[in-house]
């Protein structure tokens, strides 16, 4: 995409006033999109991301310019435009650039989706909509989204790495609307993984497809939840977004390195319940989140954020790492070459515990049983997170009872984490698209069947 | 004004998109310039700058409409664009008929590039920013640290030139700036921010943004949460504005031609209380969504969607009003060139009353007014209308403010709320514009379920 000869022009350029890192992140994109509604295909787009980013450091003030008008002589004043913003006479040396090859462990794609006629694509997303739409009567409409892309990267910074690779994305989202009496309910389910054509090959479409409906029926049938607080058991898989957001954003160095965590001085401080253990791993095979490197080309790594309710580590960018003197964490991400990377979590998620479904549900009196969980958002400075129950149930005597719509959950991070009282044993992830400061990235969050001893549910009681 | 992008290329990707069998075909293309400053620590934390293009190609292969997309905007592209579009024609199977556009008569004028803004001195940019932080922390020893302060402005402009003849273009710029606060004592922690936008950067003033946000976090202290229950609710301008913006998918044709959207089979019935209008205004003075053309280079127009109560009209694109035998609205919409046309609003706004917020408050036993809602794209579903949110704001007592509340939610059901809407403030106040603009004045509502403690 760009030769060594014009990265060292850049590089030149970028530190010529004085900064004391320099970086450029080259992508080369493309995307596919379809989309199927009422089992027809409605809309389709394709088409190439070309651009690229430069980035200069001057101790902890930074400068990020980005173009897509890739030609050398622009590159060039684009790298003088930014590095104009810093002046010091004193300047730093560069290395030269060294050629890392990186072994691809992480994202062993087997077909790549553009060697695929899209009308395979399609077939495969027809027999996911007809075995939502098909689920039962009450199911009035089935959207079905398909994504794919491939994305080439070079990295190159002033410290001598040069380093390329390519990252592979595929996912079906299917989205069922079940309608009644001037009531419509809706169930969504999102599968992706870091492969190609055979994530979609080797996907139960139909299980999928069926999931959905049947959510969303479920939720014709349930009553509003009712409010206030209560125990709340929440599932496995995308329930994990209550540590995302509770904890998980807190603990990005974004937040931290300013202050503006509840968590930023509490590393070795007890912050959840000895139950709690969870890990930020961007190495997992194939995993939504995962890579083989991160946006600033170091290895990305399995990083334990808490130990059996102990903060253990935060998940640090190279620039934040400047200002709380840490190393990087292999974290740091963007959503393309249009923002500046920053530390974001991959794949976050509560280890297993010691204890079955079953247990945990039967030792509870009442409560909420979340089966699967919405988005949620949280504020990092305050802890304070909100996130909606998809498919939620009333615990009764130990059992679970009726269906609940409508519910969301609200907290403050710590208060929550250390309410775990019990952790399960069947961890699974989920898929998720995160936005934050450096754009929408794909996120897996997970967990085990959690309970969390006392929480706010916002319902509609009296109805 | 000039071409944005050679005409020499849209021709040659036409001339290829004909013989590769396109009928009828569009180059739709924009291009932007931005500049962020960031400060923190009574320093420039960050600086950003970009310079962006890029260009879609639509055509109608055997009667169906393929897009593709591409940011590398030259030669190298003409063959990738034209394929990877006949491909996806090829896969689309709706019966409804996509068209290229061969022009309208009456596109109104509309300036929205000020000279004026485009040569501030950046010292000025910065030094206003600086200055924002600043007064935010000066005014209260109770503010700790300023989580955001960014000065920002941006220029865009886009153009469509098609096979049937029609060449449109149209450039736009402006400035906006915010902050973000945080305000300690003992160990609580609030939170508080203020933002503009603006295309005259001497409007910005950077103490009254300061002022803004530090009273808000300020007022936070000392929340706490509520019993459950029902209250009479007092929604701030702001968070009507949000709860608006989540669900306008509800007023495009598409949606109720789907079956998606509640508001299917209701035109000219009453769908909301009588004193609520809803009106879509492209050619709203200082609205920052405002446009002669729409994404298919309809003429747009002004039209009320909500008229005292009586839904009058969806908003449409020229396949859903071909459908429904009608003319476009002009609300065809182009999120990016990596989007294919939909729908959306462009400066949508609930018609403003005659209340002053006292006014609104005054009469209320037990209630709460809601300054905040958090959380909108996970906790409500745009689908059923259910809504349950997590929420900031003030109980009120006997027509009185009484205490800052937060760990609270507030739920309902958007369709149910419209009919209960009692009062309607004058405080018309917009949003930061996300490609519609969408503003709202504070409501009174007759009541929805709070759930606390």
């Amino acid at each position: 995409m760009l030769s060594n000869v014009v990265i060292d022009k850049i590089l030149d350029a970028a530190l010529s006033t004085g900064g004391d890192f320099a970086e450029i992140f080259v992508e080369d994109k493309t995307n596919s999109n379809i989309m199927l509604l009422g089992g027809k295909i409605e809309k389709t787009m394709s088409g190439r991301d070309y651009g690229i980013g430069i980035r200069v450091f001057k101790e902890v003030f930074s400068v990020y310019a980005y173009t897509n008008s890739v030609n050398e002589e622009n590159l060039v004043h684009t790298a003088l435009k930014a590095a104009a913003a810093i002046q010091d006479a004193k300047k730093v040396d560069r290395q030269e650039l060294r050629n890392v090859t990186i072994e691809n462990k992480i994202i062993p794609v087997c077909i790549m989706p553009d060697t695929i006629n899209k009308h395979r694509k399609v077939e495969i997303m027809k027999r996911a909509y007809a075995a939502a739409y098909d689920y039962d009567e009450m199911i009035t409409q089935v959207s079905v989204n398909y994504l794919d892309y491939i994305q080439k990267i070079i990295i190159a910074n002033s410290e001598g790495l040069l380093v390329e690779d390519v990252r592979v994305r595929t996912r079906l989202s299917i989205q069922s609307i079940a309608s009644g009496a001037n009531e419509m309910q809706t169930g969504f389910f999102g599968p992706g993984a870091s492969k190609g054509f055979e994530f979609l090959e080797n996907l139960d479409v139909e299980g999928y497809g069926q999931e959905t409906s049947r959510i969303a029926k479920t939720m014709m049938n349930a009553t509003y939840a009712p409010s206030g607080r209560m125990p709340v058991i929440i599932d496995n898989g995308f329930g994990g977004v209550i540590f995302h957001e509770a904890c998980g954003h807190g603990l990005e160095a974004t937040s931290v390195a300013k202050g503006n965590s509840v968590f930023a001085d509490k590393k070795g401080q007890l912050v959840a319940s000895k139950w709690v253990s969870a890990v930020d791993d961007g190495t997992i095979e194939s995993g939504w989140g995962s890579s083989n490197i991160d946006d600033e080309g170091s290895p990305t790594t399995r990083n334990v954020l808490i130990e059996n309710g102990v903060l253990k580590n935060f998940m640090v960018d190279k620039l934040n790492g400047r200002r709380m003197n840490m190393s990087p964490t292999g974290s740091s991400r963007r959503q393309s070459y249009k923002y500046a990377p920053t530390s974001r979590m991959t794949n976050t998620f509560i280890l297993d515990g010691p204890l079955s479904v079953e247990e945990i549900i039967s030792d509870t009196e009442n409560g909420l049983y979340a089966k699967y969980m919405g988005g949620g958002s949280v504020n990092p400075a305050t802890g304070e997170f909100n996130f909606a129950v998809m498919e939620g149930y009333r615990i009764r005597n130990g059992k679970i009872a009726e269906p609940l719509r409508g519910a969301t959950l609200i907290g403050t991070g710590m208060e929550v984490l250390k309410k775990i009282d019990k952790v399960g044993n069947n961890l699974a992830l989920g898929q998720g698209m995160c936005g934050s400061e450096s754009g929408s990235i794909p996120a897996n969050v997970g967990q085990p069947m959690i309970r969390v001893s006392e929480m706010i549910v916002g319902g509609r009681e009296g109805e | 004004m000039n071409e944005l992008i050679s005409k020499d290329l849209t021709e040659k990707i036409m001339e290829y998109g004909r013989i590769k069998g396109f009928s009828d075909m569009e180059v739709y293309y924009s291009e932007g310039e931005n500049l962020t400053v960031k400060i923190h620590g009574k320093k420039i934390d960050s600086f950003n700058l970009s310079q962006n293009e890029g260009l879609s190609f639509r055509g109608l292969f055997k009667d169906k409409m393929g897009y593709s997309y591409s940011e590398k905007v030259d030669d190298t592209s003409i063959e990738m664009l034209v394929n990877e579009a006949l491909e996806n024609a090829t896969i689309i199977d709706s019966d409804d008929k996509e068209n290229i556009f061969e022009g309208g008569k009456n596109y109104q004028t509309i300036d929205h590039f000020n000279e004026a803004l485009a040569k501030v001195k950046e010292e000025d940019k910065i030094a206003f920013a600086l200055n924002m932080e600043k007064e935010a922390l000066s005014i209260d020893n109770r503010i700790v640290s300023v989580q955001y302060c960014v000065y920002g402005e941006g220029y865009g402009a886009v153009s469509i030139h098609n096979s049937k003849g029609l060449y449109l273009a149209d450039k736009s710029n402006l400035a906006y700036a915010y902050i973000s606060v945080v305000a300690k004592q003992g160990e609580e922690i609030k939170t508080g921010m203020a933002y503009r936008v603006t295309d005259d950067f001497s409007k910005l003033n950077p103490k009254e943004m300061a002022d803004e946000a530090v009273s808000e976090a300020l007022s936070m202290i000392g929340a706490q949460s509520i019993r459950s229950g029902q209250y009479e609710i007092v929604l701030r301008n702001s968070a009507v504005c949000d709860l608006l913006e989540a669900f306008t998918g509800v007023f495009s044709a598409e949606a109720v031609h789907k079956n998606m959207s509640l508001l299917k089979g209701k035109l000219n019935t009453t769908i909301a209380s009588e004193n609520i209008s809803l009106v879509d205004d492209p050619h709203l003075p200082e609205g920052f969504a405002s446009a002669s053309f729409d994404g298919e280079g309809y003429p747009t127009g002004k039209k009320n969607i909500i008229e005292k109560g009586v839904l009058k009209t969806y908003l449409h694109n020229m396949k859903t009003a071909a459908i429904d035998g009608i003319e476009s609205t002009g609300n065809a919409s182009r999120t990016s060139y990596k989007s294919s046309i939909g729908i959306s609003p462009t400066n949508f706004y609930i018609k403003k009353g005659r209340h002053s917020l006292n006014e609104l408050i005054r009469d209320i036993e037990r209630g709460i007014y809601i300054i905040e809602l958090q959380g909108l794209h996970s906790g409500l579903d745009p689908v059923s209308g259910d809504f349950s949110l997590s929420s900031l704001g003030f109980l009120i007592e006997k027509g009185e403010i009484k205490r800052a509340v937060n760990q609270i939610t507030v739920s309902g059901n958007f369709f149910d709320m419209l009919h209960e809407v009692e009062m309607v403030g004058e405080d018309l106040k917009f949003e930061l514009p996300s490609g519609s603009y969408i503003g709202s004045p504070s409501l009174k509502i007759k009541r929805l379920a709070v759930s606390g403690d």
